[in-house]
């Protein structure tokens, strides 16, 4: 089992720091392919939501991303320092076409084998992202 | 994200390069600001070398395909990479946008438009 973790402070210029930091992960670890694209996109989404509507770009706020590699799963856990969001995850509608936001949670829907969302003691949000790994990995190489 | 903007012809060429998500989602628009400052409404946008897409750089797609449709101009995508082009079946922005396979198909299909 393999585990790494990143903290990053709540600035728009730390997503491409956080994608740096996740691609280099993945490298190491030789996941390429569609299930480096498919994973680093579900944890880029879980990452905006906690910068912009989690921590609402507070520059004191942290977010925490914590990868966990076995033979059989690739997991990100994504906890922000916000306060109400699993209500408003909750409570999300499909987003019109037109509209310029709200495609996140759908994506990683669409593309992880599951996810979990829940709320730690502080009440920031947690989502557990979770790809099965192995028939995956025969796929994409 | 690189852009570069090749603003000669009728249709204005914007080529992008590297990752496609909040922060150059927001120089995108800002880069395509000073294009329609010019009073240009037909944009290209070539894909090819965008590496990296998430749903804040589509949003930033889909702010810039609304400033086309106010401007009464057109908005055309090409060379998308294939797992780009999943992403917009997925969140059904293939229906809105017109999507080309390649920059040249996209370019002469403003000339079929003009010649009609």
């Amino acid at each position: 089992m393999i585990k790494k973790e990143f903290v990053y402070k709540s600035i728009s210029e730390n997503e491409n720091k956080m994608l740096d930091d996740i691609e280099m992960f993945l490298d190491e670890n030789k996941i390429s392919g569609e299930l480096k694209n498919k994973f680093m996109l579900c944890v880029s989404e879980a990452f905006t939501n906690a910068l912009v509507h989690g921590n609402k770009l507070d520059p004191n706020k942290e977010i925490i991303i914590k990868y966990t590699l076995s033979n059989t799963t690739l997991n990100a856990d994504v906890i922000d320092e916000g306060h109400g969001g699993i209500e408003k995850v909750n409570k999300r509608k499909r987003p019109e076409l037109l509209s310029e936001s709200g495609r996140g949670v759908g994506l990683i829907k669409h593309y992880s084998s599951s996810f979990v969302i829940s709320e730690n003691e502080e009440g920031g949000l947690q989502l557990k992202i979770v790809f099965e790994i192995n028939k995956e990995r025969v796929n994409c190489r | 994200m690189e852009i570069k903007v090749k603003n000669e012809g009728q249709v204005c060429e914007v080529y992008l390069n590297g990752r496609l998500d909040l922060a150059s989602g927001t120089n995108l628009k800002e880069e395509l600001k000073k294009i329609f400052d010019q009073d240009k409404n037909m944009i290209h946008l070539n894909l090819n070398d965008v590496e990296f897409i998430n749903s804040s750089g589509l949003g930033s797609l889909v702010s810039i395909m609304k400033e086309v449709r106010l401007r009464k101009g057109r908005l055309t995508l090409s060379n998308l990479a294939s797992y780009v082009k999943e992403i917009f079946e997925i969140t059904q922005l293939s229906h809105i946008f017109e999507i080309y396979e390649t920059q040249e198909e996209a370019l002469s299909s403003y000339q079929s438009v003009t010649a009609n």
